[in-house]
């Protein structure tokens, strides 16, 4: 690891001034680590400035009617543990209980997943699912940005130079599901996960797809075809294969292009009938 | 940046000067304090070898800035038999003959205990088969490991 200095700001406006006095790829945020230690440690990166986000009072979890606002320095294994995340917000609770280890959980953070943006992000594709808003601080002022718009491609997103993550805030509970694939079934990279949710104000479905592509997606197509309740076994076929259609399928060292295109199918039918079991939606 | 740090290990205050910003947990453990009882495996975060308590809770010691738990209490195998936990886990797993090689051992000895810290002996079994999925065996001896979970589960504390 090459030499850099650790500064430790007390508050976000600190913490933006010592990113923002540094030009891109000299200074950065550390919150959990889990990324970035693995980065430093092997030159990938090589900031002459670490700015830790552990003194900023951002690990918090804060409910507003079922709307929930998950403060992006808290570590994954917080959220994981509320049983009312469990309860709201189930796809999500899968996805976070299957990132990694239980020790690394207890480090990593879901704004250090974002800014990472990982194609085979276990997290992403849930957030897309439950229409997730990213609040953001920067040298401008706040602003608010959709996961959507955020997560660009690997490693990189809309952040701009001098912002940091503060929260994530997802509007509605929703009866939702997350599934994956991977060689191992913990602590490895997935191969194809697949996060679907219902918004029961909207009627409306939500799927999403990772590790199957350079980055996850929104599946619309597909969601529309699932219809504005419980989906017949027939809608469910149509939405699994218009997702295999529609995504552009990669072949890399985990799974090949057919593989993958096939899971995504037979993940997308159990997200769905986890969904339609899930609490809140409409019977 | 080297600056002036304080610690817990193993229940000693432990006081440390010019600890370069980069230095990680694992190595300050090993080599500034030598409890050379926690492993480097793959230090990447997916094997585990590395796992050490930090506040009660475990932590990956080779994705860890030593500065970033700057004032907590740091636990390794090597502590005493004043922590009756870790204490427990040990005797759980020599009883159980839960080791070969040995290299994972104290990784998965720091887990077992954080796990049921966290979760206590009644949480389902599920809780600690998927809580350990972040340790690696290479010998693949974990049945005895499982064993000896099941043996802590099930004694009255």
């Amino acid at each position: 690891m090459g030499a850099f200095e650790l500064v430790t700001p007390a508050t976000a406006e600190e913490a933006v001034a010592a990113l923002q006095t540094l030009g891109p790829g000299e200074a950065t945020p550390i919150a959990g680590g889990t990324n970035l230690l693995f980065d430093l440690d092997s030159g990938r990166i090589a900031p002459r400035r670490v700015i830790s986000l552990r003194q900023l009072p951002w690990r918090t979890l804060d409910w507003t009617g079922d709307a929930l606002t998950i403060g992006s320095t808290l570590p994954l294994r917080s959220l994981e543990d509320d049983p009312r995340v469990r309860a709201k917000y189930p796809g999500l609770y899968e996805a976070v209980r299957n990132v990694g280890g239980v020790a690394l959980r207890h480090r990593a953070t879901l704004g250090g997943n974002l800014v990472r943006a990982s194609p085979a992000s276990d997290l992403i594709p849930v957030l897309l699912t439950l229409d997730a808003d990213l609040d953001l601080v920067g040298p401008h002022g706040d602003r608010r940005v959709s996961v959507d718009r955020f997560v660009q491609a690997s490693r990189r997103t809309d952040l701009r130079p001098g912002e940091l993550v503060r929260s994530v805030r997802l509007p509605e509970a929703r009866p939702s599901a997350f599934f994956w694939q991977r060689v191992r079934p913990a602590n490895d990279i997935s191969q194809v996960v697949v996060a679907a949710a219902f918004s029961p104000s909207e009627r409306s479905w939500r799927v999403a797809v990772g590790g199957v592509a350079p980055r996850s997606v929104l599946l619309p197509e597909s969601a529309a075809k699932l219809g504005t309740g419980r989906p017949t076994p027939d809608a469910v076929r149509r939405a699994a294969e218009s997702a295999a259609e529609r995504v552009t399928f990669v072949t890399d060292v985990r799974a090949s292009e057919e593989y993958r295109r096939q899971l995504v199918g037979t993940l997308l039918g159990r997200a769905v009938a986890s969904t339609v079991a899930a609490e809140g939606f409409p019977r | 940046m080297t600056s002036h740090l304080h610690l817990t290990v193993n229940g000693r205050a432990v006081d440390l000067a010019d600890v370069p910003a980069p230095e990680r947990l694992l190595d300050t453990l090993r080599w500034r304090l030598g409890f050379k009882g926690t492993k480097e495996g793959c230090r990447s975060g997916d094997c585990g070898a590395c796992t050490v308590l930090v506040d009660g809770r475990s932590c990956l010691s080779c994705l860890t800035l030593t500065h970033e738990v700057e004032g907590g209490a740091v636990t390794t195998i090597e502590v005493g038999p004043e922590d009756a936990l870790v204490a427990r886990v040990r005797e759980a797993f020599e009883k159980a003959g839960a080791l070969q090689c040995g290299y994972c051992t104290p990784g998965f000895v720091m887990a077992v205990a954080g796990l049921l810290r966290e979760r206590g002996t009644a949480a389902p079994r599920e809780e600690f088969l998927e809580g350990l999925g972040g340790n690696l065996c290479r010998c693949t001896g974990y049945s005895a490991i499982v064993r000896a979970v099941d043996a802590l589960r099930t004694e009255v504390p």
